[in-house]
């Protein structure tokens, strides 16, 4: 087949756990799946997390396994590094201008062996670990990749050529560059996913300036076991933190930010992560700052009330101001409301903002989908059938529809497949 | 299989690999010396870690292995196997070799998970766990999937929204469904709402647009007044039997018996606030829309008809069916608080929310003043969290001995939203709440509560361990209830609210559904919800093969999630039957007829129907009676092969003789 020109039945964007589910769940029924992911492997963030609530698995035990199967199905087909440009009508079904990025790593050749990674003498920071920690300008993006197909990053590559001689494969292609390709497909899946709300928005949080103050997806990686130190170290000295505080709400249910919703995993993450924490820094006092706990899920309350029986301390109350003392220590600034509501201030030796969700990518111009004010994808009927949108055989899911956890991605993922193959059907029996 | 492609015990190479498990396992258990024992195992070609055996890197090392080192057998030691067997047999058959060859050694569950405290034990048993999976994996026979051929047909158990839903999903899929509701009318608890969060629309004619497309899809069948009764066989070939029970009334006589009928009861539709005919329509405008005789409650008198006295009869048919999966659908029940608790039961001023949600909807038009019983109500204490998050050591468990210790999830976000709409039409009423933590957590929710706050709701804090009380007012008070309670929003100050009208946010419970639980023999949770086995990587199946949840029988949930829900099963169920074909893991029981004498012990002690039966065949010109087992009905649960005196049954894949050489190897001599 012509590999600029592609046809499946079905085209899924973005390979979070939700997009990798939603294919997996349609290639099982029979149906031919494409699916594109913008960066160089898929796992989406849910890769990134350390262990994940309820039922505290490691998140790669759950997650590299998804991308795994993903990766075999003989009826899915990734194409990485990948961004559809424009999305055009064609009958009932529609054609998807994708561009391919250039890898400058020839796709069908490497074999993902790293020779080229432990032969690069430029450190860059390692956006997986979200810029804590180095890595090679040219690597495999992480130890669980798929594809398992080193990138090279042009940007900083310094044009050695010490990585092309220590491919042994000859792999490595300076001159590559980026590849348009046409997909022509019956339905399509948005799953493009969500990012953390800014971590420097809110000045009386410091605006990300405090240096011992980090967001709960930097915490995520401190906890990870492929993290970059493997353990949880105050970024300002890396020193082991005593006293650890959350504040909740950190980003979301707050106007003045433009997100007045609750993002409804932050309080679920920041008891999973002060659990963990307990585990790992047993002496250490742990506080979460909180309005409202929303623990909502199936096994959820039990889980904030364990966390309770271990000591952690949860404080009704309003964070008011975050500053620093002379030794880096963050100091809240909180008004207890259990406590007569007075307002005191309490040092700790790190704080973690427990930012919300927002959606990651805006696909109203090119799929012509409605979004909401805040760009998550809406649904005409958000009751019945969540993953419908205003485009008959456009499909969302996942947090690109609104903030959302595993375990609510997953079913959102599975709805969408269904509803997209009723509309496959629906299509080829002409009704 | 034959001798020839089972290479002889000795003859075996085996790969050896140690999972890090992301540090699950190495946290605890020292992995590296664990693979360096393994190295001395005659038999082990190669052994490796890694830190995570399950991804794609980890399994693509596997497979090369295979395939370059010429390995016949392979050993991982991992997380549980009821997590990743299933991926790992996929590596071993993608390599080339039979997924049967392949042993999966659970080092996590079994081992670092429950010895954190004592890493060099962890560690020895680990090395004792992997020399007993390498010794089995040296006897193990190649093996293939049982193949059965799957109906296209699925059942769908619940005619709530979810269930409607589903059926719905399924069809489009080109499956046929058969969809049954217990009681004469569709729609379940979605109909007994008015308007909606977060849409706000009206319920009934949301229901009604998927209630339509669902009743004229070609492929879906409906029966009302039906039950499950009976179910045999296995997935893809279930046999059900299903009860139903008549309208009593048809189309002919149906008007005029609902116009003749005197007996009334309480209408359950409205929670017992108002009473209806036993011969009755949920409501006006539900489907189908021929009325029904309630048969709990009809006292058997003739009622009379056209100047003809006629006695309802109900003319119950059951009905088999074969089908190849099956969604339960049957949704929860509102928490009912025992007599007394919150005034509940005993002081007409107190109600639960879906009663006052009723009330609100059968008031005819906007009547200028909202009245209670007579009474005008200025001022109102909604409460929350009633039925929910209970907690040990003080409150009460139910009465079947559990306590509902989980957030019901749905009535924060319903409350706000119905105490909002009132004072959109009543702006002059006070509405207190007392909750402990408000919880609107999805993307449109918070602006209930933000608009809460802005229509001045007074909102009151309690302790979920000192939740308010309500009691009588003393005579000749303003107001007929009073509602005390510490408010922690000011220091726990002692508050005591008098009302006129308390609304009561109940809680979530199942329907009952134990008659199901037990003919399935499908789980149920600590919350008496029903199981799924796992959260994230199975969230709507259940451990028996072909049966998956939909909805609230699985767990609170508002209507998008019980929607999704549904949708993500009738997406299991496609999986499942749109090939026609399902594919079962082969262990099951397996005869020896050489040395099978037809005692029929084994029948005796196995408890799955026709898994294994008697039958009579020729051997050598002689009229026997042998065992032989049905593979599909068949658990694999090893009772036969204990009960067999001449030792004639195994369990394919865990034969008696991987268990001998299996305990040999654990109790060797291990120096580490
Ligand atoms: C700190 C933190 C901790 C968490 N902990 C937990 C937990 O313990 N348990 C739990 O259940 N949930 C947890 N979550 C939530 C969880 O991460 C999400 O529910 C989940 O990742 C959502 O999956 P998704 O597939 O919808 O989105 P994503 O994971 O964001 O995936 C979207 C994918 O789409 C790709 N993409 C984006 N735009 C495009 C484009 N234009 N073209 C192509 N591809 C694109 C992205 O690169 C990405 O791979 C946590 C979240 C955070 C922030
Ligand atoms: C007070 C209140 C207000 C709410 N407001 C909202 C709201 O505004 N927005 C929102 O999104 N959600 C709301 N909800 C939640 C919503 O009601 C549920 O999510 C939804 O009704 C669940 O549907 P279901 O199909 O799972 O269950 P159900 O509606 O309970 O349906 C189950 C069906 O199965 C049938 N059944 C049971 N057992 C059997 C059996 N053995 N055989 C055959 N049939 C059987 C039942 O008769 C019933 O018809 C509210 C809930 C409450 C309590
Ligand atoms: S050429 Fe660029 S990527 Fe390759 S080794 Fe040199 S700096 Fe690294
Ligand atoms: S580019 Fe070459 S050296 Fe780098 S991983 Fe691929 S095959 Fe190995
Ligand atoms: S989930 Fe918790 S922390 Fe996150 S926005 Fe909602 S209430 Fe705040
Ligand atoms: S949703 Fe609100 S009222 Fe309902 S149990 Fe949870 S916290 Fe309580």
């Amino acid at each position: 087949m012509d590999e600029n020109k592609l046809k499946a039945d079905a085209l899924v964007v973005g390979g979070g756990i939700a997009g990798m589910q939603s294919a997996l769940d349609l290639a099982d029924q029979g149906y031919q799946v494409i699916l594109v992911e913008k960066e160089p492997s898929i796992g989406g963030k849910m890769i990134m997390l350390s262990k994940v609530f309820p039922t505290l698995d490691c998140a790669s035990c759950i997650t590299t396994p998804k991308m795994s199967a993903v990766a075999n199905n003989k009826n899915i087909r990734i194409l990485s590094y990948s961004e559809i440009q424009s999305v055009q009508k064609n009958g009932s079904g529609f054609i998807a201008n994708v561009l391919k990025k250039p890898r400058f790593v020839v796709e069908e050749t490497c074999t993902g062996c790293r020779l080229c990674e432990y032969a690069c003498p430029v450190d860059i920071p390692n956006p997986f670990d979200l810029n804590i920690g180095a890595i090679r300008a040219v690597r495999v993006p992480f130890s669980t990749a798929v594809p398992q197909i080193a990138v090279l990053d042009m940007d900083n590559c310094i044009l050695c050529g010490k990585c092309a001689r220590a491919c042994p494969v000859d792999s490595i292609d300076f001159l590559q560059t980026e590849k348009e390709v046409e997909i022509e497909v019956d339905t399509l899946i948005i799953a493009t996913g969500f990012e953390t709300t800014p971590i420097d928005a809110k000045k009386e949080y410091g605006n990300g300036k405090l240096h011992n103050v980090i967001d709960g997806l930097i915490m995520e990686r401190l906890l990870a076991p492929t993290g970059p130190y493997a353990r949880v170290i105050r970024p300002g000295d890396g020193k082991e933190p005593e006293s650890i505080a959350y504040v909740q709400c950190a980003g979301s249910r707050d106007e003045t930010l433009g997100v007045p919703y609750c993002s409804r995993i932050c309080c679920m993450y920041a008891i999973k992560q002060a659990m963990l924490i307990a585990g790992s820094l047993p002496m250490a006092d742990i506080t979460i700052y909180y309005m409202d706990i929303r623990t909502f899920g199936k096994g959820y309350e039990q889980f904030y009330q364990n966390a309770q029986a271990m000591g952690i301390e949860f404080v009704k109350g309003k964070v008011a101001k975050i500053s620093e003392d002379e030794n880096q220590n963050p100091v809240v600034r909180v008004e207890l409301i259990d406590e007569n509501s007075q307002i005191i201030e309490r040092t700790h030796d790190m704080i973690v903002l427990s930012v919300g969700m927002s959606p990651k990518y805006n696909p109203s111009q090119v799929y012509g989908v409605n979004v909401d004010e805040f760009g998550f994808v809406k649904s005409p009927t958000p009751n019945l059938s969540s993953t419908k949108t205003n485009q008959p055989g456009i499909f969302a899911t996942g947090a690109s529809t609104g903030p959302m956890d595993i375990v609510d991605s997953i079913n959102s993922a599975s709805a969408a497949a269904s509803s997209a193959a009723s509309y496959l059907e629906s299509v080829r029996n002409g009704k | 299989m034959t001798e020839k492609t089972n290479p002889k015990p000795e003859e075996t190479k085996i790969g050896v690999y140690v999972c890090y498990c992301g540090g699950n396992i190495s946290d605890v258990v020292d992995v590296e010396k664990v693979a360096e024992k393994m190295r001395e195992h005659p038999n082990v070609t190669i052994a490796r870690t890694d830190m995570s055996m399950c991804s794609d890197a980890g399994q693509s090392i596997v497979e090369n292995d295979i395939k370059e080192l010429g390995l016949t057998r392979v050993v991982i030691g991992a997380c549980a196997p009821s997590l990743h067997e299933h991926t790992f047999r996929g590596t071993v058959a993608r390599g080339g070799l039979n997924p049967y060859y392949f042993h999966h050694v659970g080092l996590r569950e079994q081992d670092s998970w429950v010895h954190s405290n004592n890493p060099g034990g962890a560690t020895e048993k680990a090395v004792r766990l992997m020399y007993a999976g390498i010794a089995k994996a040296n006897l193990l026979k190649p093996l293939d999937m049982i193949k059965l051929k799957a109906e296209r047909h699925a059942l769908v158990i619940g005619g709530g929204v979810a269930g409607l839903r589903a059926a719905y999903d399924i069809a489009g899929r080109g499956i046929n469904v058969t969809l049954i509701e217990k009681t004469p009318f569709l729609g379940g608890r979605m109909a007994q709402l008015e308007t909606v969060f977060p849409t706000g629309n009206n319920a009934r004619e949301d229901l009604h647009s998927l209630i339509n497309e669902v009743r004229t899809h070609p492929l879906i069948t409906i029966h009302t007044l039906s039950e499950l009764v009976n179910i045999r066989g296995y997935i893809g070939n279930y046999d059900v039997q299903i009860r139903s029970q008549s309208r009593g009334v048809s189309g002919d006589n149906a008007e005029a018996a609902l116009a003749a009928c005197t007996q009334e009861v309480p209408d359950d539709f409205n929670y017992g606030l108002t009473k209806r005919k036993v011969v009755y329509r949920a409501y006006e405008g539900c489907f189908p829309s021929t009325p029904a005789v309630d048969w709990e409650h009809y006292d058997g008198k003739p009622i009379e008809i056209d100047g003809q006295k006629v006695i309802f009869e109900n003319k119950k048919k059951t009905f088999d069916l074969r089908i190849g999966a099956i969604v339960i659908a049957t949704g929860f029940q509102p928490y009912e608080p025992p007599r007394g608790d919150y005034g509940y039961d005993e002081l007409p001023e107190v109600v639960t929310l879906p009663q006052f949600i009723r009330y609100m909807g059968l008031r005819d038009g906007n009547v200028g003043e909202l009245t209670w019983k007579g009474h005008p109500v200025r001022d109102i204490a909604a409460i929350h969290c009633v039925g929910s998050r209970h907690l040990a050591g003080v409150h009460e468990p139910q009465p079947d001995g559990i306590l509902n210790n989980y957030c019901s999830r749905v009535c924060c976000t319903a409350t706000l939203h119905q105490v909002n709409e009132l004072l959109d039409e009543y702006p002059n009423i006070n509405v207190y709440d007392f909750y402990e933590d408000i919880r609107t957590y999805g993307l449109e929710h918070e602006s209930y509560y933000t608009e809460a706050s802005k229509n001045m709701v007074r909102f009151l804090r309690f302790h979920g361990d000192q939740r308010p009380e309500v009691a009588a007012a003393p005579e000749g008070d303003t107001h007929p209830v009073l509602v005390k309670g510490k408010d922690y929003l000011t220091n726990g100050l002692e508050i005591e609210v008098p009302v006129d009208l308390v609304i009561l946010a109940v809680g979530m419970v199942p329907r009952p559904v134990d008659d199901l639980v037990d003919m399935m023999k499908i789980p149920k949770g600590d919350d008496r919800f029903l199981l799924e086995v796992h959260p994230k990587l199975r969230p709507v199946e259940t451990p028996v093969p072909g049966i998956v949840l939909a909805g609230t029988a699985q767990s609170p949930m508002n209507i998008q999630e019980s929607c999704n829900a549904a949708s993500a099963a009738a997406a299991k169920v496609s999986v499942l039957l749109a090939s026609g074909q399902v594919e079962l893991d082969p262990f099951v029981a397996k005869v020896d007829l050489d040395k099978c004498t037809g005692t029929g012990d084994c029948i005796e002690v196995c408890e799955y129907e026709d898994a294994i039966v008697l039958e009579t065949m020729t051997v050598e010109g002689n009229e026997v009676q042998r065992a032989v087992v049905t593979p599909a009905n068949c658990s694999g649960c090893g009772n036969c092969v204990s009960a067999c005196p001449h030792h004639a049954i195994d369990v394919q894949g865990w034969e008696v003789a991987h268990y001998e050489a299996m305990v040999d190897a654990i109790t060797m001599e291990v120096e580490l």
